[in-house]
């Protein structure tokens, strides 16, 4: 008998992706939107296993969430010849991914769940698992098991879409993206993707410390202070925040650009472009993982205009960040999605965002939508705000508003829809059928109306 | 007219390169350098068809006829023998039984089928040797005729033999070697190592011929095929073969099982002797005769000289990258980086590119032994993609020096 719906009784989730919750794996919001998933998955119920390029030096498997959610760690035996996290070697480990993980995904973990007529969903997150999506098709296909797994591919981002053989992996897999702004640079590439956003964790709602926000505009002692959390890339317009920041100091306004790049060499053609314009930067380290060894770091730096924040930063302290700043960067020309946006915003911050992929940004309502790349409109914009200030306040609440909308639970129920809708494609679920209303003059046939009538076959 | 036979059978497995090139990390281990060039599920895959095919059918055939009186010289390449021993060892034990038959001669091999004989005649030597020592502990035998690597012998293959006391080698009996002389006499380069000569139209009617249809002596008969051995002139001929001639390049459909059980009794019709390598040179040493080796190496593949290995651009490039992955990792003085580049000489890794570029009966024996598994890439991408395990391997050695 074909089910009805997607459930964590009947259905197993298989997560690939080359970043993951390791700190040796998570090199941006790739990881960070995994492990969410996979977690917000298992939270529902869902037996989820999420193989990632893991930390070489942790267990190989590892499971958690009431044994829901299997952590697979691949290619450790090539990481360990890598320590500088998960793409260093990223040829090396590609390979490996692509070739040990379909022979392993399909005899350890469909065929088992097959066997207990078990739904299978398989998520493929980026370019790197494209090759591995389509072995596993294959290899699905000929062992007689593809019509029963539901298999998504998503684009969080264009990069190394050149790699990708399109033709091969829109045949073995469906393809999503994560906005309307990346669906509409790939269908000019031929393909017309899903669109399932992306989602933060419930956590993130919760009450930002405040005391820590006020303690850190204290240690600060600026009049207005911007944040920037990006790689240091061309595409998040670094060299922007900073002329921002050089605009804002001119008009006599003390200004602290707090600056959390990636190991990218582009971060030295900004720090020198900073020195052009006449900012001080200085580098913050943290000697250890607390909100004391944090705050430390980060004070003693008066003279400086831009912080550069060289230590490791939990969730937890950049939702203080992100709550003290008078607005938070996230002023990309090309974002596939916005994640440190949607963050922020769900801590209560000014959120200046780029004008692509950040589906849930609405201007003066809930952000600042930033049109240009000219630093002017950051300048104009901040003195705007600081002459409103309960145009701020109401900001920050429509913000927090805002995320409430995109918590992965929102999405995940999202993504079941979707899934629920290609499985009914492929035969897996039955289609429902609206009943007919009742006539009362034909009570005697109201119980051969059906519950749900099966169309086609599996 | 011959009135002696000899007949030799070589088993060999090649280890397969794995393609695509897997990337080698930096730094990486030797054991994880293995890993990346050596295709073991696809080996473990082949080896295993080949065993059920040909392996143990044909093993139980010659078992039997040993039994009965027939002779058999056999080799054994270190590539088979590790992965018997990793695979099926049971399979190994069965050949143990036929090598301890009195019957049957165990011959040294070169022991990774490598091409060393044509770069290094010195480590050539040593690792003859070592086959020898290991050979007698597998089987209990000592080996004291040897063969080489795809029948390779010239000058300095003689020399560097005879250097280690064997009493006989094998070369194939070609036209553009033996000259005017025939291949069924005894031979030597003026030392004790005496030389047998494979007859290679009477070993090919049954190794490369037996399952066309088209040869005018198709269907072979083992009754026809004893007359054309005992009326071949001189004094005793040598065949050899691949062993996987039986069963798995003439499949049991063939008849070619049939053909072996028949071919005793036929040729004891016919007066003809079964003799073994050493028992040929036994009685014939006396009136042996002085064959001047070429300095170029001749070779029981293809047409008798190196252009079947050698022949192609394509070819030429990989032996270069063979050669600078030798020479790379003696600089690097590692037992184990040395080893690999011994196995990436392997011999198959050029006999399998063979058809690059070419057509013709030779390229689609070369095919056929290139696994299917590989024409996915397509023919470009195999040779570039087999330049690419030896480039990366080279990569890797840099670690290390």
């Amino acid at each position: 008998m074909r089910r009805r719906n997607i459930t964590a009784e009947n259905t197993d989730f298989i997560i690939l992706c080359f970043e993951g919750p390791d700190r040796y794996s998570l090199a941006g919001g790739l990881g960070v939107r995994v492990t969410n998933l996979s977690q917000a998955l298992a939270r529902m119920g869902f037996p989820t296993h999420l193989f990632f390029v893991g930390d070489p030096w942790r267990r190989d498997e590892e499971v958690s969430n009431g044994g829901r959610l299997t952590l697979h760690r691949w290619c450790q035996w090539i990481s360990k010849y890598y320590p500088a996290g998960v793409y260093q070697g990223e040829n090396e480990k590609l390979y490996d991914f692509n070739e040990s993980i379909p022979p392993f995904v399909v005899e350890h973990i469909v065929r088992p769940a097959v066997a207990q007529e078990k739904l299978v969903v398989i998520l493929g997150e980026e370019w790197h698992t494209a090759e591995a999506m389509c072995r596993i098709s294959n290899l699905l296909y000929s062992n007689g098991f593809r019509d029963r797994v539901v298999m998504f591919w998503t684009a969080n981002n264009t990069m190394s879409f050149d790699r990708i053989n399109w033709d091969r992996l829109s045949y073995t897999t469906t393809i999503t993206t994560v906005s309307k702004y990346m669906k509409h640079i790939m269908r000019g590439m031929g393909v017309n993707p899903l669109v399932i956003p992306n989602g933060i964790p419930k956590s993130l709602l919760g009450k930002v410390d405040e005391g820590a926000a006020a303690r850190l505009r204290r240690n600060l002692d600026a009049d207005l202070i911007l944040a920037k959390v990006a790689r240091w890339d061309p595409d998040k317009r670094w060299n922007m925040a900073v002329e921002a920041t050089a605009k804002l100091k001119a008009r006599g306004r003390r200004t602290v650009l707090l600056a959390r790049g990636g190991i990218e060499p582009h971060g030295e053609e900004v720090m020198a472009n900073s020195r052009y314009l006449g900012l001080v930067a200085k580098e913050a380290r943290a000697k250890g993982d607390t909100f004391e060894d944090y705050f430390d770091a980060i004070k003693g730096h008066s003279m400086a205009d831009i912080l550069n924040l060289k230590f490791y930063i939990p969730q937890k302290f950049l939702r203080v960040i992100y709550r003290a700043s008078d607005a938070v960067l996230a002023n990309s020309s090309h974002e596939p999605f916005g994640l440190v946006g949607l963050e922020a915003m769900a801590a209560g911050g000014i959120v200046f965002t780029g004008g692509t992929g950040e589906d849930y940004a609405i201007s003066f309502h809930n952000s600042i939508v930033l049109e240009t790349s000219d630093p002017k409109e950051i300048e104009v914009y901040m003195m705007y705000l600081e002459e409103h200030p309960e145009e701020e306040e109401r900001i920050r609440r429509a913000a927090r508003r805002t995320a409430r909308q995109f918590t992965w639970e929102e999405v995940v129920e999202n993504l079941i829809q979707k899934l629920e809708y290609q499985a009914r494609s492929q035969g897996l679920l039955a289609t429902p059928r609206k009943t007919p209303a009742l006539d009362p003059r034909s009570l005697e046939f109201e119980e051969a109306v059906p519950e749900a009538t099966p169309v086609g076959s599996v | 007219m011959a009135e002696d036979l000899a007949v030799y059978a070589v088993v060999h497995q090649p280890r397969r390169l794995k393609l695509p090139a897997q990337p080698i990390s930096q730094g990486a281990k030797v054991r994880d350098i293995e890993r990346c060039l050596f295709d073991e599920e696809l080996n473990e895959r082949y080896f295993r068809k080949v065993a059920m095919y040909c392996y143990y059918p044909a093993t139980e055939v010659f078992l039997e006829l040993v039994n009965q009186g027939f002779k058999l010289a056999i080799g054994f390449s270190e590539s088979f023998l590790r992965q018997a021993e990793a695979w099926d060892k049971r399979l190994l034990a069965l050949f143990q039984k036929l090598v301890r038959h009195p019957n049957v001669e165990l011959v040294g091999v070169e022991p990774y089928h490598s091409f060393l004989p044509l770069f290094d005649l010195f480590m050539f030597q040593r690792r003859i040797r070592w086959a020898q020592d290991n050979l007698e502990k597998v089987f209990g035998k000592r080996p004291l005729v040897t063969d080489t690597t795809e029948m390779l012998m010239s000058d300095g293959i003689y020399h560097a033999l005879h250097g280690l006391g064997f009493s006989g080698a094998f070369l194939d009996g070609r036209e553009w070697v033996l000259g005017w002389r025939e291949p069924t006499y005894l031979y030597h380069q003026g030392k004790d190592l005496m030389l047998l000569a494979r007859h290679y139209r009477l070993s090919d009617d049954v190794g490369y011929r037996f399952s066309n249809r088209s040869w005018w002596g198709y269907p072979l008969m083992a009754d026809a095929y004893a007359h054309w051995l005992r009326e071949t002139r001189g004094d005793f001929v040598f065949l050899a073969w691949d062993y996987e001639t039986f069963g798995e390049h003439h499949s049991k459909e063939t008849g070619i099982f049939d053909f072996m059980w028949r071919l005793p009794e036929e040729l004891s019709h016919r007066k003809v002797t079964l003799l073994t390598p050493s028992e040929a040179i036994a009685k014939y040493k006396e009136r042996s005769f002085h064959l001047p080796l070429p300095a170029y190496p001749c070779t029981w593949a293809g047409e008798g000289g190196m252009e079947f290995f050698l022949g192609n651009p394509v070819q030429q490039a990989l032996f270069q990258l063979m050669l600078y992955a030798y020479n790379k990792a003696l600089l690097t003085k590692n037992r184990g980086l040395i080893d690999l580049a011994l196995w990436l000489s392997q011999s198959d890794n050029l006999h399998l590119i063979q058809w690059f570029g070419r057509s013709g009966s030779d390229a689609e024996v070369s095919a056929y032994f290139t696994p299917k598994e590989w024409w996915n890439l397509g023919p470009t991408s195999i040779a570039w993609e087999m330049q690419q395990v030896y480039k990366n391997f080279i990569k890797a050695m840099d670690a290390y020096l």
